[in-house]
């Protein structure tokens, strides 16, 4: 990382997240639409089996970036000064950083009950 | 026809306003005879204007909320009131003029023009039809700035975005087979600003009064890019 916030490796990062998240978001919804697993029971072995457990780790993890990104692009073009702009930039990374310890804990809790 | 042009005087307003004129048009008539007639109405009205034909790129303003170049718009293509404005975004000098200088340093700091680190030949150096092909489409820039100050990008950050103009002529030296400069060029336009505030909202494309495209240059910039990194 240089001085200034990367540029390329941001671009790159949100480019190929967003192809992930396109995709897992259409699985994860055709899933739904065409085979709903009925009952908890059911959906517990959907999301506890290995290969959809570390999909949807990924896919919590593409979107922290992404959004991370996105948001920081808005920022950097429409805050100005630098005390808010610093505000806003740790209360995101604070609220991305929350969600993804908590969908990390549901996902964990998924696997051991 | 009826057109209301944007007065400023710096020693006497505080903000620009819109005065109303009305204007005989004829058959063929552009925008900037317009201008013209309304200059004999009133000769303090101030504008840029040089060749008339749309190659010098001086008479760029914001015609109806669209950045465009008055001396190929004509007027029948224009709805009355013609509210004619100065480039948005810009320091206004006077009346339609503006500021350009954010614009013109953009332009320098991409360093538009060739670099050769091996010795120069004694004859001019030669390149292939396919190679001067690629620079279709990048080296008929005029510099009017309609692309760079229709770019909501270069509305925010005008100091540290390079904008579409000077992007689109980063491009054409990248393309050129004749420049060596390749590395340094795209280093120099690494960081969150110069190049990747580019959102491709595309503004540039369609004001573009030469039908170029600056967003398809700027993302072969970060093709490239991408490619020299992995």
């Amino acid at each position: 990382m240089s001085r200034t916030a990367s540029g390329l490796k941001a671009w790159a990062l949100q480019r190929a997240t967003a192809v992930y998240i396109a995709l897992f978001s259409l699985y994860l919804l055709f899933l739904m639409l065409l085979a709903p697993p009925a009952g908890w029971a059911e959906w517990r072995g959907l999301f506890s089996a290995t290969p959809m457990w570390v999909g949807m780790l990924l896919y919590v993890l593409a979107i922290l970036l992404h959004a991370w990104v996105g948001v920081r692009d808005v920022l950097i073009d429409y805050v100005k000064p630098f005390g808010l702009r610093l505000a806003l930039l740790a209360l995101v990374g604070i609220t991305l950083v929350a969600s993804g310890l908590w969908a990390l804990q549901s996902l964990i809790l998924v696997r051991l009950n | 026809m009826q057109f209301l042009v944007s007065r400023f005087n710096p020693e006497r307003d505080d903000k620009p306003r819109q005065q109303s004129f009305e204007v005989e048009t004829w058959r063929g008539m552009m925008l900037r005879d317009a201008l013209l007639e309304i200059k004999r109405q009133d000769e303090s009205f101030t504008f840029r204007h040089s060749c008339g034909e749309g190659v010098c790129g001086s008479d760029g303003v914001n015609v109806n909320g669209t950045n465009r170049l008055a001396c190929i718009t004509p007027v029948s293509e224009l709805n009355a009131p013609v509210e004619v404005r100065p480039f948005p975004g810009r320091p206004i000098i006077r009346d339609l003029v503006v500021d350009m200088s954010q614009f013109y340093n953009q332009y320098r700091a991409v360093e538009p023009w060739l670099v050769r680190k091996d010795p120069m030949p004694e004859q001019e150096i030669l390149q292939s039809p396919e190679e001067r092909e690629k620079l279709d489409g990048l080296y008929e820039c005029i510099m009017c700035g309609c692309c760079s100050t229709a770019c909501p990008s270069f509305w925010w950050n005008p100091e540290k975005f390079h904008g579409p103009q000077a992007l689109l002529t980063a491009w054409r030296f990248l393309a050129d087979s004749r420049d060596q400069a390749e590395e340094e060029r795209l280093d120099a336009l690494e960081g969150p600003y110069k190049l990747f505030r580019c959102h491709t909202i595309m503004n540039c494309v369609e004001v573009c009064p030469k039908g170029l495209n600056p967003t398809k240059a700027i993302g072969h910039i970060k093709q490239l890019m991408l490619k020299n990194a992995i």
